[in-house]
């Protein structure tokens, strides 16, 4: 192994840039926005919509209250399985034939793809702005009539192992995983995916019971991007007649009170280093702390990098962050990666900084920094059609308004230092750590 | 100087200014892109391509030069372009900052990728910091300077890129089917190199390789996104040299007259197949390998693909045709632990294009390839991506995306036929390919 790059430039030169020496900062830049998005009611469920007019393709993100914070106790990879099923379920293609949707929507040239998260499942269609209601006209047969046949179910349950299988040989995924399950109170924590233990003793019994508790017509939003035709709103209010009539029980999601003294949780895998996962409680995207948070992500995942000319990727980065707004209430972990030096150095430096963080408000220079790089990142990370569907649609329903992605936006320019001291004594001072170890020899847990 | 339309008129005062090009510069026919894209001459020579569009406020600013990997000497230095690249990118001028670090203090994102002839210096960032982007990294490059510290850091940054490289199986297929398929010139070599070979560069081979590679005549600057026409009036001119105001030639590369198997050592099972395909020129058949590869190997979608998922879900399959100035290259790569059983999928893949597909069948994977192509150039960064490496390999025109669906590209996908495509199947896939065998090194008996 290559020697490790030496981790971080002294923690009190960091305090010092953060607080005390003033560094110049470019004057901020002209504003810049997505198209104004907007809200227009379905007869009884809401279409947030931003158009590009220059776009070939038009991209909707269909939501569903049916996320994991709403899968039952032991049944963990529910929300997947039925979702999985769905797009595998046939629907006609013409002359007596049928296919599965998610192929029927893909020879007609288009996609289908589906993630299920902490609140809800969502079920992405992408094609060219002509074909698009066709496509979510294919997909609503799909949710109208789901097969949950044994065959069908078991083709998703070996779709879904075998993508368990990649994300457990992750050690930061396995990381952010344990902090999610010690957090969440709700099924909020659990896999996406589930594991393959439970997927194994779940069935079409199950699957058709979770779908007739949760897919309801009073779950239902969408958010659409791109080049859009008026026929999608039609298709999209056929949809909805696909599924059942009714509302849908708000989930009361909660969290564990993070105690004062950090628990430490501990996993061992076949890893050649030791990895870090420090997680902390967070505000959700309609919260006034929300352009704040934006900011402390980027501040404690840049902080204390190396300084490479090339943008580092995660396994490249010594400690990075994810602002996790997926489940609510929402959560940061900033993780450390113990093959690019030692993690117990790292760490004690990042709770120092987040502490001093709490303690007084940020120079004005590095405020202009950290917000430029944050409005940055966010920016540049909501790009393709699919991220952005995927944020109007998550941010509107979190209170952030119809015009969701540049009320965020707006959200990271109003953030002040009090803001940023504020949110960081709120939330930084109470953590889940996470330790990734390797295995000891022999397959042992190892020290 | 050839001024292409599509310009805005609020554009068009600055842009003649890009029009007093010195009698000298760069010459060569500028490419039609389409009424939405602008196209000229950059003040001291290169092309400069501007593609506004609507939609994400960011904007991609990629500067793509041709320049073999391995250098411009006699002795191949793997790598050296990677390193060259990384260093000036690194290396902060007497005032100012390294152009890594202006993009970063926008929020940016900052890349580099080399392959066998070319270098692609790619930034996404907030479209409101285009402007300074295109000046900053117009500056960095067209007046390369390396420090130093600049070249230690490039040093070890690109010893880790290389390191953490050999554990990719994609990678190291392709290196050696590459590796193969070419006897001689930067295409036998990894572009990326190992990390023994980063020790093997000097500074001075560093500095060398920047001055000649990145000038002003060798570039194709490229800006993607929600800026104005007048973008490019924020590039600097750069300096005069005296290589001249020409880019660099295109090198004919050294093709293996008689292809034998690989078997090399690798961390993983994996294995792969190359074949020499057709040239950029050949505009009809080079787009006929990409539908092959599509219909075949596409991520999810492919045929291949979709059985590799049901019979070996842990498996890795990769498969492109990579559209090169001559000859192009298509590659298959496989890992995991069921090699015998992908190989087998592979080859019945294989086996059914140099068919002609059913009728029916065929106009789905048509509109399943062109949707693919579409879906594929909605970023800022995919379209500069692709006007890059299009003008690379000297056909900017033939660019995915230029002129829309009415391009030279869409027209050939749309001319394709059932037949058509079977017949470069056979021509190119039917000879002799490259294959790859990598294993893991046997534990010797005590």
């Amino acid at each position: 192994m290559m020697p490790a790059v030496r981790f971080l430039s002294g923690v009190s030169f960091t305090l010092a840039a953060l607080f005390g020496l003033s560094a110049a900062a470019p004057a901020p830049s002209p504003v810049v926005r997505y198209p104004k998005a907007f809200a227009t009611d379905l007869g009884g469920f809401a279409l947030a919509s931003e158009s590009d007019s220059d776009a070939v393709l038009g991209g909707v993100q269909i939501f569903i209250t049916a996320g994991l914070d709403r899968e039952p106790v032991n049944a963990n990879g529910i929300a997947s399985l039925v979702a999985e099923s769905i797009a595998r379920t046939p629907v006609p293609v013409g002359s007596g034939t049928s296919a599965p949707v998610r192929e029927a929507i893909a020879s007609q040239g288009g996609s289908l793809a589906v993630t299920v998260d902490g609140r809800s499942v969502h079920f992405y269609i992408e094609s060219r702005a002509g074909k698009l209601a066709g496509a979510v006209a294919l997909f609503a047969k799909a949710l109208a009539a789901p097969d949950f046949s044994p065959a069908t179910v078991a083709a998703a349950r070996a779709a879904l192992t075998s993508r368990i299988v990649e994300t457990e040989g992750s050690a930061l995924s396995v990381g952010i995983g344990m902090f999610r399950r010690s957090f969440y109170t709700t099924g909020a924590g659990n896999p996406a995916l589930g594991n393959a233990s439970t997927l194994a003793g779940l069935g079409s019994r199950d699957a058709a019971a979770f779908f007739a508790a949760n897919y309801k017509r009073g779950g239902l939003t969408a958010s659409a991007v791109g080049s859009l035709a008026p026929e999608l709103n039609d298709s999209l209010k056929t949809l909805a007649k696909a599924l059942p009539d009714g509302a849908v029980v708000p989930v009361l999601s909660k969290t564990r009170a993070i105690p004062a003294q950090a628990p430490r949780i501990v996993a061992h895998r076949d890893i050649g280093a030791p990895w870090v996962v420090v997680g902390f409680a967070a505000p959700a995207p309609g919260s006034k702390d929300f352009g704040a948070m934006l900011v402390l992500e980027k501040l404690l995942a840049e902080a204390f990098e190396r300084n490479s000319a090339t943008t580092l990727g995660f396994i490249e980065k010594s400690v990075g962050a994810f602002y996790l707004y997926d489940a609510a209430p929402a959560s940061l972990v900033v993780y450390v990666n113990g093959t690019q030096g030692d993690p117990s150095v790292a760490l004690r430096e990042l709770l120092v900084v987040s502490k001093s963080l709490s303690l007084k408000p940020l120079a004005a220079g590095p405020l202009r920094h950290f917000k430029t790089a944050a409005e940055g990142q966010f920016l540049t990370d909501s790009v393709t059609l699919s991220d952005r569907a995927y944020l109007l649609g998550t941010f509107s329903s979190q209170g952030l308004g119809a015009d969701a992605i540049n009320a965020a936006v707006g959200a990271l320019e109003r953030t002040s230092a009090a803001d940023v001291q504020r949110v960081a004594k709120a939330y930084l001072q109470r953590y889940i750590v996470a330790l990734v170890l390797p295995r000891g020899p022999g397959g042992s847990p190892g020290a | 100087m050839t001024l292409r339309h599509g310009l805005r008129a609020t554009a068009l005062g600055a842009f003649l200014i890009l029009a007093a090009l010195p009698a000298n510069a760069a010459t060569g026919e500028l490419p039609d892109l389409g009424p939405n894209v602008t196209v000229g001459r950059l003040p001291e020579g290169g092309t400069v391509i501007v593609r506004p569009t609507q939609g994400a406020p960011v904007a991609a600013v990629e500067l793509w030069y041709r320049a073999p990997s391995t250098g411009f000497g006699a002795k191949p230095l793997p790598a050296l372009a990677r390193l060259a690249a990384q260093a000036v990118a690194g290396s902060k001028p007497l005032v100012g900052q390294t152009l890594g670090q202006t993009v970063a203090a926008v929020g940016g994102r900052l890349a580099i990728t080399v392959y066998s002839d070319s270098v692609a210096i790619s930034a996404v960032v907030p479209a409101s910091a285009a402007r300074t982007i295109v000046k900053a990294m117009t500056t960095a490059f067209f007046a390369p300077v390396a420090t130093d510290e600049g070249f230690r850091a490039a040093q070890r940054d690109v010893s880790q890129e290389a390191f953490i490289s050999t554990f990719d199986a994609e990678t190291a297929v392709r290196d050696a089917v590459f590796g193969a398929l070419f006897t001689a010139g930067p295409q036998h070599y990894p572009s990326l190199g190992v990390p023994k070979d980063i020790t093997n560069i000097s500074f001075g081979d560093v500095k060398a390789f920047a001055t000649r590679a990145f000038r002003s005549p060798n570039a194709t600057l490229v800006v993607s996104g929600a800026v104005g026409g007048d973008i490019a009036t924020a590039a600097v001119a750069g300096r005069p040299t005296e290589l001249g105001d020409v880019a660099e030639a295109v090198s004919a590369p050294t093709l293996a007259t008689a292809i034998a198997p690989v078997s090399k050592t690798f961390v993983q099972n994996s294995g792969g197949y190359g074949w020499a395909g057709p040239p950029i020129a050949d505009q009809r058949a080079a787009t006929a390998m990409d539908f092959i590869a599509d219909y075949l190997f596409r991520i999810e979608d492919g045929v291949v693909s979709k059985a590799v998922a049901r019979r070996s879900p842990q498996s890795l399959l990769v498969g492109q045709f990579i559209t090169l100035h001559d000859p192009g290259v298509m590659f298959v790569a496989f890992a995991g632990n069921d090699t015998a059983v992908v190989r087998g999928l592979v080859d019945e893949g294989l086996a059914t294009v140099r068919k002609p597909i059913s009728a029916a069948a065929f106009a789905n994977a048509v509109e399943s390839f062109k949707y693919h192509l579409l879906s594929d150039l909605q970023t800022p960064t995919q379209q500069a991506d692709n006007y890059g490496w299009y003008s690379v390999e000297g056909s900017a025109a033939y660019a995915p995306g230029a002129n829309g669906e009415n391009g030279a590209y869409f027209t050939a996908a749309s001319s394709l036929t059932p037949e058509f495509v079977a017949s470069v199947a056979e021509k190119y896939l039917g000879k002799t390919p490259v294959v790859v065998t990598l294993a893991p090194e046997e534990k010797k008996a005590p």
